[in-house]
């Protein structure tokens, strides 16, 4: 699977390649620091990712505002997002089921808790019949 | 029987028998002596008869020609003769039909008829027999009779005779003399004013209204003098005014004294006195006309005091006072209106109040002066600006004026400077919606805050993992320890904030109340909390379900339920949880059998950050939530507790 990771921590982005080569998963992780990075690769007409996996506590461009631009095109409105936060505020919850999103997952505190946590979504992503291309 | 005896009874009859001849001869004289006294007497008799007859005769012609009426009647009424004039008054002729008298009395008087009847019977006589009779003419006629009975040679009443005297006129003015008495009477006793007939002071008549005013009887009253019922302060005035009065000088005159009552209360009344005079002119009588004014009076006297105070709260109320007429002109302000509008009287009366004042929004004016024509009153707020020119809020009550004909003629405010409280108010609401963004914000920033402390959490707890993880071989068995520590304190910091971040998102305004059973709540609990081997959780009694939020509801039970769980070292370990209702509140208990608080730690155990636990994972902050929740549902928390054998945490929440 191609997947988009939206995520300005680097420790988060070690952890989520950490998760995939100790997993011995043949996923291809792109990066991308922020909203507006995304959105520009998104839209540089290389293929789409699969999935995205977004973090919502961003700077400049948080991911609710990402969200929302990507719901008004009419190609990226189809990407399945699931939302890769700490945020257990209910709130922002509601907001991401509302405006749309594929998964609302929480960090959690252990590494070893978010590496089993992460198997099952991609595991559960790897079964599901993806649009490609 | 010898000779002897035969001689003395031939003797005694000889002697008897000339005794008999004796007796016999004597009767015999007697006799012819009585029959010649009884033909003497039957001579003489017949002489009185004759007599009499003929004096009966000469009387008939006497009566026969009399003026008065004349009748004479056998003893059933029937009429044996009456003279002319007695023909001429009844239009009857005895001679030419028969006439019974009983017929022609009136009904009114057959039971009085036959009852003077006879009482003439029995006396002989009848004097003043009245009645009414109809004539011959169907005229009612009031007569007077004067009767007597006329008797035979026998002495036995064969006739009765009457003088007749027709007083049908005398009683007529009798009657219409009673009427008028009567009217009269109607009138004085039937009015309102007491009249007091007085002759030289003293009284001779009062009537029931003068009666029923002092509560005297009329008997009492007849015992007095004006003066004895007036009150001393009046007496010289009005006897003033009676001297002149006497002397021809006045014919009547008026006065306002005061009455003394039997009960000792007196009456003022108005009395208006007048002189009855003779034909030369002196004077008779003092008639008095008493109207009693003293309900009168005193309304006057109340409606006097109400109105001087009224005048005296308006003159020194706080409240500005103003009268306009329907053009906004004004007419009367009192001294407040003036201070609190900076203006004189004189520069507010004659001009246009909108105008002097400056009312900010001139609309509003005019709107509620056409109210005022149809006869609205209320309250509005009104901004103006007084002579200095700064701003007020008046809170302004009006109502419409009226004329005694009833037209609305302008309107009366009552003026309130509510500038400050306008200020206040003001204030509040600007305050009110800051502190809502503020707490708005505040959730915010909690949340905020928790994720930006939560994700380097996750990072450094991430690190030490790989470090475990990569370096196993290298490290000594201290370093795993200590890198085994860094994972202990960031699961205590993750919790804290956790909890930070609950304890901070309880408030009223986030509330959303459902009904929600206790039960399932703690049964929820149960499952999800770590409950080891030792403890058992018992629910003692049906928990009721309540009116709460949730999620609050269960982070309280949680709490409290891990708390009573962790502070447990004893095999047998037990949770109870049971419930009862009071009148207003609901009381939830969780008993354990643990280690127990000292009796010093009851109080401080609620504040923030306040643990007592040797458990290195206790954050501090759970009785705080805890305490929190029962607060928001304006309940009480407290607790039993002794060291070694448990503690009970009993709460209540408002129903």
């Amino acid at each position: 699977m191609n997947i988009l990771l939206i995520e300005d921590d680097n420790i988060e982005i070690m952890k989520l390649q950490r998760t995939v080569s100790k997993l011995g998963l043949s996923h291809r992780i792109t990066e991308a620091k922020n909203g507006e990075q995304a959105l520009e690769l998104l839209r540089s007409g290389q293929p789409l990712p699969d999935i995205v996996l977004l973090d919502l506590n961003m700077p400049r461009m948080s991911g609710i505002e990402f969200l929302s631009i990507l719901k008004e095109d009419e190609v990226l409105k189809y990407l399945p997002i699931v939302i890769l936060t700490t945020s257990e505020n209910r709130v922002d919850l509601v907001e991401c089921y509302r405006i749309g999103i594929a998964g609302y997952v929480i960090k959690p505190l252990k590494y070893e808790d978010y590496q089993d946590k992460l198997s099952k979504v991609l595991a559960y992503w790897e079964v599901n019949e993806l649009v490609k291309g | 029987m010898d000779n002897k005896e035969v001689t003395l009874l031939k003797k005694a009859l000889e002697r008897q028998k000339k005794a008999r001849q004796q007796a016999e001869r004597i009767l015999e004289e007697k006799s012819k002596e009585l029959f010649d006294v009884t033909h003497h007497l039957k001579e003489s008799n017949s002489k009185l008869e004759n007599l009499l007859n003929e004096k009966t005769s000469e009387l008939d012609g006497v009566f026969i020609n009399i003026i008065d009426p004349y009748v004479v009647m056998d003893l059933k009424f029937n009429v044996i003769n009456m003279n002319n004039s007695a023909k001429t008054f009844l239009g009857y002729d005895h001679t030419k039909e028969s006439l019974n008298l009983a017929s022609i009395v009136h009904h009114d008087f057959i039971a009085y008829t036959a009852q003077s009847f006879q009482s003439l019977i029995e006396v002989g006589t009848l004097k003043n027999y009245r009645a009414k009779i109809l004539t011959k003419a169907k005229e009612e006629k009031w007569v007077l009779i004067n009767s007597s009975l006329i008797y035979n040679t026998d002495r036995k009443p064969i006739a009765a005779q009457g003088i007749v005297r027709d007083i049908t006129q005398e009683m007529e003015v009798k009657q219409l003399l009673a009427e008028q008495k009567k009217q009269l009477n109607t009138i004085v006793e039937n009015s309102p004013l007491g009249i007091v007939l007085a002759v030289e002071d003293k009284i001779v008549k009062t009537n029931t209204t003068f009666v029923e005013l002092l509560g005297y009887t009329e008997n009492e009253l007849k015992e007095m003098s004006v003066r004895d019922i007036s009150a001393p302060e009046d007496i010289a005035n009005s006897e003033k005014l009676i001297v002149q009065m006497n002397k021809g000088e006045l014919d009547k005159f008026s006065i306002i004294k005061k009455y003394y009552k039997k009960d000792g209360g007196f009456v003022l009344a108005r009395t208006l006195v007048s002189a009855v005079k003779d034909e030369k002119g002196k004077v008779d009588y003092q008639v008095a006309l008493v109207e009693d004014i003293t309900k009168e009076r005193e309304a006057e006297e109340r409606l006097r005091n109400e109105r001087e105070k009224y005048s005296s709260i308006i003159a020194n109320m706080n409240l500005g006072l103003i009268e306009v007429d329907n053009d906004d002109v004004i007419q009367m302000v009192n001294q407040s209106f003036c201070t609190m509008s900076g203006f004189d009287r004189e520069e507010l009366i004659g001009n246009k109040a909108a105008k002097v004042v400056q009312v900010q929004e001139g609309r509003i004016i005019d709107e509620k002066q056409a109210e005022r024509l149809v006869g609205k009153s209320d309250s509005y707020e009104v901004e103006v600006r007084n002579k200095k020119g700064q701003s007020r809020h008046w809170l302004i009550s009006g109502a419409p004026r009226y004329d005694n004909n009833k037209n609305v003629v302008g309107s009366i405010g009552i003026h309130l400077d509510i500038t400050d409280q306008k200020q206040l108010e003001i204030q509040k609401e600007k305050l009110l919606e800051e502190l809502e963004k503020s707490n708005e914000g505040l959730q915010e920033y909690a949340h905020i805050v928790s994720h930006d402390l939560k994700s380097p959490l996750r990072s450094i707890s991430a690190l030490a993992s790989w470090l475990t993880e990569d370096y196993h071989d290298k490290l000594d068995d201290n370093g795993k320890f200590n890198l085994q520590q860094i994972q202990e304190k960031i699961e205590g910091m993750d919790g804290l904030i956790d909890g930070i971040l609950k304890y901070s998102s309880i408030n009223d305004a986030t509330l959303d109340n459902t009904l929600v059973d206790v039960n399932e709540v703690v049964g929820g609990i149960r499952e999800i909390i770590f409950v080891p081997e030792n403890v058992n959780i018992v629910i003692m009694n049906p928990l009721p379900s309540i009116k709460v939020d949730k999620t609050k509801i269960h982070q309280l039970f949680q709490n409290l339920i891990s708390n009573a769980v962790v502070n447990i070292e004893r095999t047998d370990g037990l949770v109870e949880i049971s419930s009862k209702e009071n009148t207003s509140h609901w009381q939830f208990s969780v008993k354990d059998n643990g280690v127990g608080i000292p009796k010093e730690y009851h109080e401080k155990i609620f504040k923030v950050f306040q643990s007592i636990g040797n458990n290195q994972r206790s954050t501090g902050i759970g009785l705080s939530i805890v305490k929190k929740i029962v607060d928001v549902y304006q309940g009480k928390i407290w607790l039993e507790s002794t060291v070694g054998e448990g503690t009970t945490f009993h709460f209540t929440l408002k129903k």
